[in-house]
Protein backbone atom coordinates (compact mmCIF):
# COMPACT_ATOMS: atom_id res chain seq x y z
CA UNK A 1 0.00 0.00 0.00
CA UNK A 2 2.88 2.24 -0.66
CA UNK A 3 0.80 4.06 -3.24
CA UNK A 4 -1.95 4.64 -0.75
CA UNK A 5 0.53 6.10 1.64
CA UNK A 6 1.82 8.48 -1.03
CA UNK A 7 -1.64 9.62 -2.13
CA UNK A 8 -3.40 12.38 -0.36
CA UNK A 9 -6.91 13.55 -0.95
CA UNK A 10 -5.61 16.35 -3.16
CA UNK A 11 -4.25 13.77 -5.57
CA UNK A 12 -7.32 11.64 -5.76
CA UNK A 13 -8.93 11.21 -9.12
CA UNK A 14 -12.67 11.06 -8.83
CA UNK A 15 -14.38 8.64 -11.19
CA UNK A 16 -17.36 9.70 -13.25
CA UNK A 17 -19.77 7.71 -11.07
CA UNK A 18 -18.84 9.85 -8.09
CA UNK A 19 -20.79 13.01 -8.65
CA UNK A 20 -21.85 14.46 -5.33
CA UNK A 21 -20.62 14.75 -1.80
CA UNK A 22 -23.11 12.03 -0.90
CA UNK A 23 -21.27 9.69 -3.22
CA UNK A 24 -18.01 10.51 -1.42
CA UNK A 25 -19.70 9.90 1.92
CA UNK A 26 -20.91 6.58 0.59
CA UNK A 27 -17.31 5.73 -0.40
CA UNK A 28 -16.14 6.56 3.09
CA UNK A 29 -18.82 4.40 4.67
CA UNK A 30 -18.14 1.52 2.32
CA UNK A 31 -14.39 1.60 2.92
CA UNK A 32 -15.00 1.76 6.67
CA UNK A 33 -17.31 -1.25 6.46
CA UNK A 34 -14.83 -3.19 4.30
CA UNK A 35 -12.05 -2.30 6.69
CA UNK A 36 -14.07 -3.68 9.56
CA UNK A 37 -14.93 -6.83 7.65
CA UNK A 38 -11.33 -7.47 6.56
CA UNK A 39 -9.98 -6.80 10.06
CA UNK A 40 -12.48 -9.23 11.52
CA UNK A 41 -11.54 -11.79 8.86
CA UNK A 42 -7.85 -11.40 9.73
CA UNK A 43 -8.61 -11.99 13.41
CA UNK A 44 -10.69 -15.04 12.57
CA UNK A 45 -7.92 -16.45 10.33
CA UNK A 46 -5.45 -16.09 13.20
CA UNK A 47 -7.76 -18.04 15.49
CA UNK A 48 -7.89 -20.82 12.87
CA UNK A 49 -11.53 -20.44 12.11
CA UNK A 50 -13.03 -20.69 8.67
CA UNK A 51 -11.91 -17.87 6.41
CA UNK A 52 -14.85 -15.65 5.48
CA UNK A 53 -15.73 -14.77 1.90
CA UNK A 54 -14.05 -11.76 0.30
CA UNK A 55 -16.41 -8.66 0.53
CA UNK A 56 -17.79 -7.34 -2.76
CA UNK A 57 -17.22 -3.70 -3.69
CA UNK A 58 -19.68 -1.30 -5.21
CA UNK A 59 -19.17 0.01 -8.76
CA UNK A 60 -18.28 3.44 -7.42
CA UNK A 61 -15.65 2.04 -5.10
CA UNK A 62 -14.32 -0.25 -7.79
CA UNK A 63 -13.98 2.71 -10.20
CA UNK A 64 -12.39 4.85 -7.49
CA UNK A 65 -9.84 2.20 -6.59
CA UNK A 66 -9.12 1.55 -10.24
CA UNK A 67 -8.75 5.22 -11.16
CA UNK A 68 -6.41 5.82 -8.27
CA UNK A 69 -4.64 2.48 -8.52
CA UNK A 70 -5.43 1.60 -4.90
CA UNK A 71 -6.00 -1.64 -3.02
CA UNK A 72 -7.77 -2.35 0.24
CA UNK A 73 -5.79 -5.38 1.24
CA UNK A 74 -3.47 -3.61 3.68
CA UNK A 75 -5.05 -2.60 6.96
CA UNK A 76 -2.96 0.52 7.43
CA UNK A 77 -3.55 1.57 3.89
CA UNK A 78 -7.31 1.24 4.48
CA UNK A 79 -7.05 3.43 7.54
CA UNK A 80 -5.12 6.09 5.62
CA UNK A 81 -7.61 5.87 2.77
CA UNK A 82 -10.50 6.37 5.17
CA UNK A 83 -8.77 9.39 6.64
CA UNK A 84 -8.03 10.89 3.24
CA UNK A 85 -11.52 10.18 1.96
CA UNK A 86 -12.97 12.01 4.97
CA UNK A 87 -10.71 14.96 4.23
CA UNK A 88 -11.72 14.78 0.58
CA UNK A 89 -15.38 14.87 1.59
CA UNK A 90 -14.83 18.01 3.66
CA UNK A 91 -12.37 19.85 1.44
CA UNK A 92 -13.46 19.07 -2.09
CA UNK A 93 -15.09 22.03 -3.89
CA UNK A 94 -18.86 21.65 -4.47
CA UNK A 95 -20.67 23.47 -7.22
CA UNK A 96 -24.41 23.90 -6.63
CA UNK A 97 -26.34 23.42 -9.79
CA UNK A 98 -30.10 24.05 -9.89
CA UNK A 99 -31.99 22.76 -12.90
CA UNK A 100 -35.49 23.36 -14.27
CA UNK A 101 -36.17 19.64 -14.57
CA UNK A 102 -34.99 16.67 -12.50
CA UNK A 103 -31.45 15.76 -13.46
CA UNK A 104 -30.74 12.12 -14.29
CA UNK A 105 -27.52 10.51 -13.10
CA UNK A 106 -26.02 10.20 -16.57
CA UNK A 107 -26.37 13.92 -17.23
CA UNK A 108 -24.91 14.71 -13.84
CA UNK A 109 -21.97 12.43 -14.60
CA UNK A 110 -21.41 14.22 -17.91
CA UNK A 111 -21.52 17.61 -16.21
CA UNK A 112 -19.20 16.42 -13.45
CA UNK A 113 -16.75 15.22 -16.04
CA UNK A 114 -16.81 18.54 -17.82
CA UNK A 115 -16.32 20.42 -14.54
CA UNK A 116 -13.39 18.21 -13.58
CA UNK A 117 -11.80 18.67 -16.98
CA UNK A 118 -12.41 22.39 -17.36
CA UNK A 119 -12.77 23.90 -13.89
CA UNK A 120 -11.46 21.72 -11.06
CA UNK A 121 -10.31 18.08 -11.13
CA UNK A 122 -12.19 17.19 -7.97
CA UNK A 123 -15.32 19.26 -8.41
CA UNK A 124 -18.52 17.77 -7.01
CA UNK A 125 -22.09 18.71 -7.85
CA UNK A 126 -24.96 19.50 -5.46
CA UNK A 127 -28.03 19.25 -7.67
CA UNK A 128 -31.26 21.14 -7.06
CA UNK A 129 -34.61 21.64 -8.78
CA UNK A 130 -36.39 24.93 -9.65
CA UNK A 131 -39.02 24.60 -12.44
CA UNK A 132 -39.40 28.38 -12.81
CA UNK A 133 -35.98 28.45 -14.44
CA UNK A 134 -37.70 26.97 -17.54
CA UNK A 135 -34.45 25.67 -18.95
CA UNK A 136 -30.71 25.98 -18.33
CA UNK A 137 -28.98 26.01 -14.98
CA UNK A 138 -28.62 28.25 -11.96
CA UNK A 139 -25.04 27.72 -10.91
CA UNK A 140 -23.44 28.68 -7.61
CA UNK A 141 -19.65 28.37 -7.14
CA UNK A 142 -18.15 29.02 -3.67
CA UNK A 143 -18.17 32.79 -4.16
CA UNK A 144 -20.30 33.54 -7.23
CA UNK A 145 -23.65 32.93 -8.79
CA UNK A 146 -24.07 32.29 -12.50
CA UNK A 147 -27.67 32.37 -13.65
CA UNK A 148 -27.51 30.51 -16.93
CA UNK A 149 -31.26 29.82 -17.06
CA UNK A 150 -33.73 30.72 -19.83
CA UNK A 151 -35.66 32.81 -17.32
CA UNK A 152 -32.59 35.03 -16.82
CA UNK A 153 -32.12 35.30 -20.58
CA UNK A 154 -35.72 36.42 -21.07
CA UNK A 155 -35.49 38.82 -18.16
CA UNK A 156 -32.33 40.32 -19.61
CA UNK A 157 -34.08 40.82 -22.92
CA UNK A 158 -37.25 42.36 -21.56
CA UNK A 159 -36.10 45.89 -22.32
CA UNK A 160 -35.48 44.99 -25.92
CA UNK A 161 -38.96 43.41 -26.07
CA UNK A 162 -40.51 46.62 -24.71
CA UNK A 163 -38.57 48.63 -27.27
CA UNK A 164 -39.80 46.38 -30.03
CA UNK A 165 -43.38 46.81 -28.87
CA UNK A 166 -42.93 50.59 -28.81
CA UNK A 167 -41.61 50.48 -32.31
CA UNK A 168 -44.57 48.39 -33.39
CA UNK A 169 -46.97 50.90 -31.84
CA UNK A 170 -45.29 53.87 -33.49
CA UNK A 171 -45.61 52.14 -36.86
CA UNK A 172 -49.32 51.51 -36.30
CA UNK B 1 -215.60 -12.44 18.18
CA UNK B 2 -216.71 -11.25 14.82
CA UNK B 3 -215.47 -14.29 12.92
CA UNK B 4 -217.54 -16.87 14.69
CA UNK B 5 -220.53 -14.68 15.40
CA UNK B 6 -222.65 -16.44 12.76
CA UNK B 7 -221.84 -19.96 14.12
CA UNK B 8 -224.60 -21.67 15.88
CA UNK B 9 -223.93 -22.22 19.55
CA UNK B 10 -227.37 -22.96 20.61
CA UNK B 11 -226.81 -26.65 21.40
CA UNK B 12 -223.89 -25.93 23.77
CA UNK B 13 -223.88 -24.68 27.31
CA UNK B 14 -221.84 -21.74 28.36
CA UNK B 15 -219.26 -23.89 29.99
CA UNK B 16 -219.15 -26.09 26.93
CA UNK B 17 -219.02 -23.15 24.77
CA UNK B 18 -216.26 -21.72 26.81
CA UNK B 19 -214.48 -25.01 26.68
CA UNK B 20 -215.00 -25.32 22.94
CA UNK B 21 -213.90 -21.85 22.56
CA UNK B 22 -210.85 -22.57 24.65
CA UNK B 23 -210.30 -25.65 22.51
CA UNK B 24 -210.32 -23.60 19.31
CA UNK B 25 -208.65 -20.57 20.61
CA UNK B 26 -205.45 -22.14 21.86
CA UNK B 27 -202.15 -20.41 22.01
CA UNK B 28 -201.02 -21.41 18.52
CA UNK B 29 -204.18 -20.26 16.92
CA UNK B 30 -203.83 -16.98 18.67
CA UNK B 31 -200.34 -16.58 17.55
CA UNK B 32 -201.45 -17.43 14.01
CA UNK B 33 -204.03 -14.81 14.23
CA UNK B 34 -201.63 -12.21 15.57
CA UNK B 35 -199.27 -12.93 12.74
CA UNK B 36 -202.05 -12.76 10.23
CA UNK B 37 -203.19 -9.51 11.73
CA UNK B 38 -199.73 -8.12 11.81
CA UNK B 39 -199.14 -8.94 8.13
CA UNK B 40 -202.47 -7.47 7.17
CA UNK B 41 -201.77 -4.39 9.20
CA UNK B 42 -198.34 -4.02 7.60
CA UNK B 43 -199.89 -4.38 4.14
CA UNK B 44 -202.51 -1.77 4.91
CA UNK B 45 -199.91 0.53 6.38
CA UNK B 46 -197.65 0.09 3.32
CA UNK B 47 -200.55 0.80 0.89
CA UNK B 48 -201.62 3.80 2.88
CA UNK B 49 -198.00 5.03 3.15
CA UNK B 50 -197.61 4.73 -0.60
CA UNK B 51 -200.80 6.63 -1.19
CA UNK B 52 -199.84 9.16 1.44
CA UNK B 53 -196.45 9.61 -0.18
CA UNK B 54 -197.98 10.13 -3.59
CA UNK B 55 -200.41 12.62 -2.11
CA UNK B 56 -197.63 14.32 -0.25
CA UNK B 57 -195.50 14.57 -3.40
CA UNK B 58 -198.35 16.01 -5.35
CA UNK B 59 -199.07 18.42 -2.53
CA UNK B 60 -195.45 19.48 -2.29
CA UNK B 61 -195.24 19.98 -6.06
CA UNK B 62 -198.39 22.04 -5.97
CA UNK B 63 -197.16 24.02 -2.99
CA UNK B 64 -193.84 24.62 -4.70
CA UNK B 65 -195.45 25.89 -7.84
CA UNK B 66 -197.81 28.11 -5.94
CA UNK B 67 -195.03 29.36 -3.69
CA UNK B 68 -192.84 30.09 -6.69
CA UNK B 69 -195.50 32.00 -8.45
CA UNK B 70 -196.29 33.94 -5.32
CA UNK B 71 -192.68 34.70 -4.66
CA UNK B 72 -192.06 35.84 -8.26
CA UNK B 73 -195.00 38.09 -8.10
CA UNK B 74 -193.97 39.51 -4.76
CA UNK B 75 -190.40 40.03 -5.95
CA UNK B 76 -191.44 41.74 -9.17
CA UNK B 77 -193.61 44.08 -7.23
CA UNK B 78 -190.89 44.77 -4.69
CA UNK B 79 -188.27 45.35 -7.43
CA UNK B 80 -190.54 47.68 -9.32
CA UNK B 81 -191.23 49.60 -6.15
CA UNK B 82 -187.56 49.71 -5.20
CA UNK B 83 -186.56 50.77 -8.69
CA UNK B 84 -188.97 53.65 -8.65
CA UNK B 85 -187.85 54.74 -5.22
CA UNK B 86 -184.20 54.34 -6.05
CA UNK B 87 -184.57 56.30 -9.27
CA UNK B 88 -186.29 59.07 -7.50
CA UNK B 89 -183.70 59.11 -4.71
CA UNK B 90 -180.71 58.98 -7.08
CA UNK B 91 -182.16 61.73 -9.23
CA UNK B 92 -182.63 63.90 -6.18
CA UNK B 93 -179.13 63.13 -4.95
CA UNK B 94 -177.54 63.76 -8.31
CA UNK B 95 -179.34 67.02 -8.76
CA UNK B 96 -178.11 68.15 -5.34
CA UNK B 97 -174.58 67.08 -6.02
CA UNK B 98 -174.60 68.65 -9.48
CA UNK B 99 -175.65 71.92 -8.05
CA UNK B 100 -172.94 71.67 -5.37
CA UNK B 101 -170.30 70.69 -7.92
CA UNK B 102 -171.27 73.56 -10.17
CA UNK B 103 -171.01 75.94 -7.32
CA UNK B 104 -167.62 74.59 -6.19
CA UNK B 105 -166.28 74.60 -9.76
CA UNK B 106 -167.30 78.13 -10.20
CA UNK B 107 -165.64 79.12 -6.96
CA UNK B 108 -162.50 77.21 -7.97
CA UNK B 109 -162.45 78.83 -11.35
CA UNK B 110 -162.73 82.20 -9.72
CA UNK B 111 -159.90 81.43 -7.34
CA UNK B 112 -157.70 80.00 -10.14
CA UNK B 113 -158.43 82.98 -12.35
CA UNK B 114 -157.48 85.28 -9.56
CA UNK B 115 -154.36 83.32 -8.86
CA UNK B 116 -153.39 83.31 -12.53
CA UNK B 117 -153.92 87.01 -12.74
CA UNK B 118 -151.75 87.52 -9.65
CA UNK B 119 -149.06 85.21 -11.05
CA UNK B 120 -149.08 87.04 -14.36
CA UNK B 121 -148.64 90.30 -12.54
CA UNK B 122 -145.84 88.87 -10.47
CA UNK B 123 -144.17 87.41 -13.52
CA UNK B 124 -144.41 90.69 -15.31
CA UNK B 125 -142.91 92.41 -12.35
CA UNK B 126 -140.16 89.83 -12.01
CA UNK B 127 -139.46 90.05 -15.71
CA UNK B 128 -139.08 93.76 -15.42
CA UNK B 129 -136.80 93.31 -12.40
CA UNK B 130 -134.75 90.68 -14.22
CA UNK B 131 -134.41 92.84 -17.28
CA UNK B 132 -133.23 95.69 -15.13
CA UNK B 133 -130.81 93.44 -13.21
CA UNK B 134 -129.55 91.89 -16.42
CA UNK B 135 -128.87 95.24 -17.91
CA UNK B 136 -126.97 96.24 -14.82
CA UNK B 137 -125.08 92.93 -14.80
CA UNK B 138 -124.18 93.22 -18.46
CA UNK B 139 -122.89 96.71 -17.86
CA UNK B 140 -120.83 95.44 -14.90
CA UNK B 141 -119.56 92.45 -16.88
CA UNK B 142 -118.58 94.69 -19.72
CA UNK B 143 -116.66 96.90 -17.36
CA UNK B 144 -115.02 93.88 -15.72
CA UNK B 145 -114.10 92.29 -19.04
CA UNK B 146 -112.63 95.53 -20.21
CA UNK B 147 -110.62 95.78 -17.03
CA UNK B 148 -109.53 92.11 -17.28
CA UNK B 149 -108.58 92.54 -20.89
CA UNK B 150 -106.44 95.48 -20.01
CA UNK B 151 -104.91 93.59 -17.13
CA UNK B 152 -104.19 90.55 -19.33
CA UNK B 153 -102.67 92.74 -21.95
CA UNK B 154 -100.36 94.15 -19.31
CA UNK B 155 -99.50 90.63 -18.08
CA UNK B 156 -98.82 89.37 -21.60
CA UNK B 157 -96.53 92.30 -22.17
CA UNK B 158 -94.73 91.50 -18.90
CA UNK B 159 -94.46 87.82 -19.81
CA UNK B 160 -93.13 88.70 -23.21
CA UNK B 161 -90.59 90.98 -21.61
CA UNK B 162 -89.61 88.19 -19.17
CA UNK B 163 -89.38 85.71 -22.02
CA UNK B 164 -87.09 88.04 -23.91
CA UNK B 165 -84.92 88.41 -20.83
CA UNK B 166 -84.89 84.63 -20.25
CA UNK B 167 -84.08 83.99 -23.87
CA UNK B 168 -81.28 86.46 -23.70
CA UNK B 169 -80.01 84.86 -20.50
CA UNK B 170 -80.32 81.39 -22.05
CA UNK B 171 -78.41 82.49 -25.12
CA UNK B 172 -75.72 83.90 -22.88
CA UNK B 173 -75.64 80.68 -20.83
CA UNK B 174 -75.54 78.65 -23.99
CA UNK B 175 -72.60 80.64 -25.18
CA UNK B 176 -70.87 80.16 -21.83
CA UNK B 177 -71.68 76.45 -21.88
CA UNK B 178 -70.30 76.19 -25.36
CA UNK B 179 -67.09 77.82 -24.24
CA UNK B 180 -66.94 75.58 -21.16
CA UNK B 181 -67.60 72.55 -23.30
CA UNK B 182 -64.77 73.51 -25.61
CA UNK B 183 -62.45 74.01 -22.65
CA UNK B 184 -63.52 70.71 -21.06
CA UNK B 185 -63.13 68.92 -24.38
CA UNK B 186 -59.66 70.35 -24.74
CA UNK B 187 -58.71 69.35 -21.17
CA UNK B 188 -60.25 65.92 -21.59
CA UNK B 189 -58.47 65.33 -24.86
CA UNK B 190 -55.18 66.26 -23.25
CA UNK B 191 -55.94 64.07 -20.27
CA UNK B 192 -57.05 61.18 -22.46
CA UNK B 193 -53.88 61.48 -24.51
CA UNK B 194 -51.80 61.47 -21.33
CA UNK B 195 -53.66 58.51 -19.91
CA UNK B 196 -53.50 56.71 -23.22
CA UNK B 197 -49.77 57.19 -23.22
CA UNK B 198 -49.52 55.96 -19.63
CA UNK B 199 -51.77 52.98 -20.35
CA UNK B 200 -49.81 52.07 -23.45
CA UNK B 201 -46.55 52.33 -21.55
CA UNK B 202 -47.93 50.19 -18.77
CA UNK B 203 -49.38 47.83 -21.34
CA UNK B 204 -46.05 47.49 -23.06
CA UNK B 205 -44.39 46.72 -19.74
CA UNK B 206 -47.09 44.23 -18.87
CA UNK B 207 -47.05 42.85 -22.38
CA UNK B 208 -43.38 42.07 -22.03
CA UNK B 209 -44.18 40.28 -18.79
CA UNK B 210 -47.08 38.49 -20.44
CA UNK B 211 -44.91 37.39 -23.35
CA UNK B 212 -42.21 36.32 -20.98
CA UNK B 213 -44.65 34.43 -18.81
CA UNK B 214 -46.17 32.83 -21.88
CA UNK B 215 -42.77 31.73 -23.09
CA UNK B 216 -41.87 30.39 -19.67
CA UNK B 217 -45.10 28.42 -19.54
CA UNK B 218 -44.80 27.25 -23.10
CA UNK B 219 -41.19 26.16 -22.90
CA UNK B 220 -41.04 24.79 -19.39
CA UNK B 221 -42.25 21.34 -20.37
CA UNK B 222 -40.47 21.18 -23.69
CA UNK B 223 -36.93 20.22 -22.65
CA UNK B 224 -35.70 17.38 -20.51
CA UNK B 225 -32.28 17.36 -18.92
CA UNK B 226 -30.58 15.54 -21.78
CA UNK B 227 -31.91 17.98 -24.32
CA UNK B 228 -30.70 20.89 -22.23
CA UNK B 229 -27.29 19.44 -21.53
CA UNK B 230 -25.47 20.77 -24.65
CA UNK B 231 -26.90 24.21 -24.06
CA UNK B 232 -25.90 24.13 -20.37
CA UNK B 233 -22.37 23.05 -21.21
CA UNK B 234 -22.20 25.76 -23.84
CA UNK B 235 -23.29 28.36 -21.28
CA UNK B 236 -20.79 27.06 -18.78
CA UNK B 237 -18.09 27.22 -21.41
CA UNK B 238 -18.83 30.90 -21.77
CA UNK B 239 -18.51 31.36 -18.00
CA UNK B 240 -15.69 28.89 -17.54
CA UNK B 241 -13.02 31.40 -16.74
CA UNK B 242 -15.06 33.08 -14.04
CA UNK B 243 -15.73 29.69 -12.47
CA UNK B 244 -12.09 28.71 -12.56
CA UNK B 245 -11.09 32.01 -11.00
CA UNK B 246 -13.65 31.56 -8.27
CA UNK B 247 -12.34 28.08 -7.49
CA UNK B 248 -8.83 29.40 -7.09
CA UNK B 249 -9.84 31.94 -4.50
Amino acid sequence: MSETEAKTYENFVLPARVVSRIDVSRLVSEVEWIDGELTAAAVRSKTGKEEPAQPTYSDQLNDFLKENKLSLEDSRGRSDLIKELRLLKDKVPVIHMTFAVPADHESLQELAQWLRTEVHPQALIAAGLQPSLVAGVYLRTPNHIHDLSLRAVLKGKRDSLVKELETLRVRQ
Amino acid sequence: MGLFQHKDHKGLTDAEAFEAEQHFFDENFREELRNHGRLYFEKVIKENGKIFKEDLDATITSVNTTLKEHTDKQLEEAIASIKAELKEHVTTQLDGQFSEFSKAAKESQDVALKSLTDSADNLKKQHEDLASTLQKSIANQSLMLESLFQENMNKIAAVKEANDAALKSLNQSLEELKQQNEQITEVLEKKIATQEEAIITAFEGNMAQVVEHYLLDALSDQYDMKAQLPSIIKQMELNKQAMVDDMKL
